[in-house]
Formats: C-alpha cells, structure tokens, sequence
C-alpha cells in the first residue's frame, strides 16, 4: 500500500494539472477512495489553486488594458481605408512609447535650425549696389546718356543728350 | 491641440519651404508727357507725379500726350507708338516678389534707339526723357503694380 501511494503520489500533480494518460488516470482515481493521505494532498493541491486564481481572476476584471484597445483601434483603423488626413495623422502620430522619443529631438533639431536659419531668414545683408540700382544697363548708339537715381523720391531718370550723331535732322 | 500641432509644423515648413509666388501679370504705367517752358499748365492727371516732376526738372508746362496701362506676361514685349515715328517695346523679362525686371527699347524704324534694362518696385517711377518733341521735350513715365 505504501509503494502503490508513493507511486500514485508523484502522479497526483499530472493528474490534477489534466495531464496524466487514461491509464494513470484510473490508477490515480481507484487509489484515492482508499487513501486518505492522497486524498488530503489532492484537496490541498486544489485548495492551493483556488488561493492564487481568485485573485488573479479579480485583478484581470479589474485592468482595462489601454494598450491592449490602442492595438485593436489601430488594427480597426487599418482595416477601413483611411482618408489622407487620417493618414497624414497616422504617419505623424506614433505610438505612446515612440513619440517621446521621436518628438523631443525633432523638436531640439527644429530649435536649432530656426536658430541657424533665422539671420539668414531675419536679417538679410544689404544688397549691393548693382542690386539696389534700378538700372542695369543702358545703352544708345545715338544719345549721350545720363542715369539719376532719388531714393528719396523713389525716382530714377534716364536722360537723352542728342549728340553731334544725332538720329536723324526730322527728330 | 495635440493631434494639431504636427499638421500646425507640417503647413509652417510647406509655408516657408514654398512661399507664396508672385502673380504671373504686371500691370505697367506708361504716360507719355510734352514738358516745356511754353505756358504754365499743368495736367491734372499728372497731380501724382507733379512733386517729382518739380523736383527734378525747371519746366513750366507738362502735357499729358498718352497714357497707356499695359499688362506685361513674361517675355512678352508690347509697343506703344510715342511720337514721331518711334515707338516704346517693354518686355517683362524677371519677376520676383516685390521687383518687376523690364527691358525697354525705343525704337525708329525698327533701329534701337535705347536699350535699356531697370528693375522697378510699385511706387517707384523711371523717367526716360530728352528728345526734343515741340517746344519742349518727351518724357515717358514708366511705373508697375503688382
């Protein structure tokens, strides 16, 4: 009797975790009606289950899992065709964990290239003087010309001296 | 206002990668003026160029002759007949945001008489005179608005 419990002892935990074979099975299940010790061991086992599945089972009703309904909206997003602005969205938009990671250095680049960009943006150099000139060029194989520039009164004149080779005596 | 700041960033750097473009047309002044010392009449519809006009030159009399609004596209020339058989082409030839290119020529009997090139920005005037017309001389006023 003590062999046969022994025996039977190191196949209670298969068969209360449901994996013992047919055989083991029946073995287990005609020695516990005449034992009392696998009897209490297998009371225990169960016992000992109830103990963590309860509260386990408490604490899964209780958690909501966002990520978990971030994944299925995302994977419901992806089933229906999105419109440009959702996919505008979609491609900016990264995931909870990514998007510090992502928008904390392109916001720093971004920064710094406003800095570089903005005295080449803001406080352009004087053109030049060819580039201020209104007039770039003038040319006249029959009159002497002269070239006045106002800046003040936002005027330039372009004027003709009639020359020693006039254009025509009818002028 | 979260989900709107990256398309807020996104429109910006479109906006300042791709600024607004200038409009295609020019629409230029050209005002054909008889400037003598015979009389002291002044045409009213010179009033806006009277001040420059007065700054610039010591005659008495300015007559309007001609004055033509022409809308410039791109390397196309137009012409206009200004006096005694010549004639004003004006081509826009470049345009950027708030300064038109213009190349001008006048010309006799398809001769250059003056070939000339100025960059002008709205408010601003060039005034191309010296050949004598009359008893005075021809002054064209060239402006833009754009």
């Amino acid at each position: 009797m003590k062999d046969s419990c022994s025996s039977i002892s190191q196949l209670l935990e298969r068969y209360f975790d449901r994996q013992a074979t047919d055989e083991e099975r029946s073995l287990v299940e005609r020695h516990l009606p005449v034992c009392q010790t696998c009897h209490k061991r297998l009371r225990a086992l169960e016992g000992l289950r109830k103990a963590i599945k309860t509260p386990v089972d408490e604490a899964l009703k209780e958690e909501t899992f966002p990520w978990v309904w971030e994944k299925i909206e995302r994977e419901i997003r992806l089933g229906k065709k999105p419109s440009w602005q959702e996919s505008v969205r979609s491609w900016l938009d990264l995931s909870p964990i990514s998007r510090k990671k992502v928008w904390i250095p392109a916001v720093v680049t971004g920064i710094i290239l406003i800095l570089v960009a903005s005295p080449l943006l803001f406080f352009k150099k004087p053109p030049s003087y060819l580039e201020r000139s209104v007039v770039e060029y003038v040319e006249s194989g029959v009159y002497n010309v002269m070239v006045y520039e106002s800046e003040k009164a936002k005027v330039t004149v372009i004027w003709l001296f009639e020359g020693p080779q006039n254009e025509s005596p009818a002028s | 206002m979260k989900k709107r700041t990256p398309l807020l960033i996104l429109v910006l750097t479109l906006f300042f990668a791709f600024p607004p473009m200038a409009p295609a047309q020019v629409q230029t002044r050209l005002r054909v003026i008889e400037a003598s010392n015979v009389g002291g009449v002044i045409d009213p519809s010179l009033k806006d160029l009277h001040g420059q006009l007065g700054s610039l030159f010591r005659y008495t009399s300015y007559r309007l002759l001609r004055d033509e609004r022409l809308n410039l596209s791109s390397n196309q020339p137009a012409s206009v007949p200004i006096h005694e058989g010549r004639s004003i082409e004006i081509t826009q030839v470049g345009l950027q945001a708030n300064r038109v290119e213009l190349r001008v020529r006048i010309r006799r009997d398809g001769a250059d008489l003056l070939n000339t090139q100025v960059r002008l920005s709205p408010g601003r005037t060039v005034l191309i005179g010296g050949p004598k017309h009359g008893e005075g001389v021809v002054i064209l006023a060239l402006s833009a608005n754009f």
